[in-house]
């Protein structure tokens, strides 16, 4: 069965035809469901819901999830989702950009190197925001926090008291600390986004491929 | 065509096998965070235990949910690679074959459009030709061929395709020889 088929077959059959190509045709699902999830987790906790609230931190739980999922993929899943395909290599990136400039581009197999740089530092920023907010929330679940909001808004207190309890002042510096972090790295995040859809543009222009239809649900092009 | 009906499914199959690995991975997410909330507040619980085993489970479900996709993913690229690699190869013989035969360049275009399937009257459109041009195109193939008409032309390459693979799959009819 095809299924037998040698490795090296189809890796040389992949390996002949890198030319015309830069980047999957069609990123696999579990890519496209994690990067279009946090870029939606990001744009509601970051602009449209109040931080703090059950929604935000569920939310942000949800990215956390997927976030995982993404970095368990990295490593268990096809060969240009794996972290292998695009390590981050800063000189390479530099050098992509000089190429880009003179319009003399690579084609690469995964992400290009000044994108991987870019996934690497979003994946860093998320990382750091979605720890600073567990240290604000004193890694409740989003029910526990449904349940202390809503316990707090029927006008039982009780609930706050109790989690200040433990090592009172150094917690609240800490989570003062926390908090200020949290939110420059969310401005951060916001500022490389932007970056992101730039370089998505531009890269999308000077190939004269569409790089973004791979990583919508499109129909496949051949 | 039934290639691309197994291909539909396999996308199909991706994607719930995906959309059910994300939902897995929430729930583990999820789960991890309460049983570690758990574990600070009362390690030593009934409670603990049993919600730490359905934590782990998940977990591992999670890890399996991952290879098993990524392998239906890579299945279906080593086929579509196959079925390339096979069209192209295919592809070759043919045109070594038209070689043998020594076609002229419009015979071969000729023949590969009347192995596509094409009838006279397309492929007369097709190369803006009159009707009797192309029939008399392909009487001329079919004698440098050596075949008798279309379907045995059509046939000589299936049958180098097959090669020595003709076997029915169940014992028919003695008549397969």
């Amino acid at each position: 069965m095809a299924a037998s088929l040698p490795r090296s077959t189809a890796a040389a059959a992949t390996a002949a035809t890198p030319d015309s190509e830069s980047g999957p045709r069609l990123w696999d699902p579990v890519v496209r469901v994690s990067h279009w999830g946090i870029a939606l987790v990001v744009l509601f906790n970051a602009v449209l819901d109040q931080g703090g609230g059950t929604l935000h931190v569920t939310l942000g739980w949800i990215g956390m999830a997927l976030l995982a999922l993404r970095f368990i993929w990295g490593f268990a899943g096809p060969a240009e989702a794996r972290f292998t395909a695009f390590p981050p290599r800063p000189v390479a990136a530099l050098a992509h950009l000089g190429a880009l400039r003179r319009g003399a581009l690579r084609r690469y197999r995964s992400h290009n190197p000044a994108g991987a740089l870019m996934a690497y530092a979003l994946w860093a920023l998320l990382a750091l925001i979605m720890a600073t907010g567990l240290i604000m929330t004193g890694g409740r679940t989003p029910m526990r926090v449904a349940e202390e909001n809503a316990a707090v808004a029927a006008g039982d207190w009780s609930v706050l008291v109790k989690t200040g309890k433990t090592g009172e002042d150094a917690g609240k510096g800490l989570k003062k600390a926390a908090g200020e972090v949290h939110e420059m790295a969310a401005d951060l995040i916001l500022i490389l986004v932007l970056l992101h859809v730039a370089g998505v543009a531009v890269e999308s222009r000077a190939l004269g491929r569409n790089l973004l239809a791979p990583m919508l649900a499109g129909g496949r092009r051949q | 065509m039934s290639g691309g009906d197994l291909r539909a499914a396999r996308i199909r199959q991706t994607r719930a096998l995906a959309g059910f690995l994300v939902v897995q991975t929430l729930a583990a997410v999820f789960f991890v965070g309460d049983v570690i909330g758990d574990l600070i507040a009362d390690p030593g619980s009934v409670h603990f235990i049993f919600e730490a085993l359905v934590t782990a489970a998940l977990v591992l479900g999670v890890a399996f949910g991952a290879f098993a996709l990524r392998r239906t993913i890579e299945m279906m690229r080593a086929q579509e690679t196959a079925l390339s690699v096979a069209q192209g190869e295919l592809a070759q013989v043919i045109g070594e074959q038209f070689t043998d035969w020594r076609l002229t360049q419009a015979e071969r275009d000729v023949g590969m459009l009347a192995l596509k399937g094409l009838d006279v009257a397309e492929i007369a459109e097709l190369r803006g030709a009159a009707q009797g041009t192309v029939r008399a195109q392909l009487t001329r193939i079919y004698a440098k061929a050596g075949v008798s008409g279309r379907a045995q032309f059509a046939a000589f390459f299936v049958e180098d395709l097959l090669g020595e693979g003709v076997r029915p799959a169940t014992p028919v009819a003695p008549a397969a020889t």
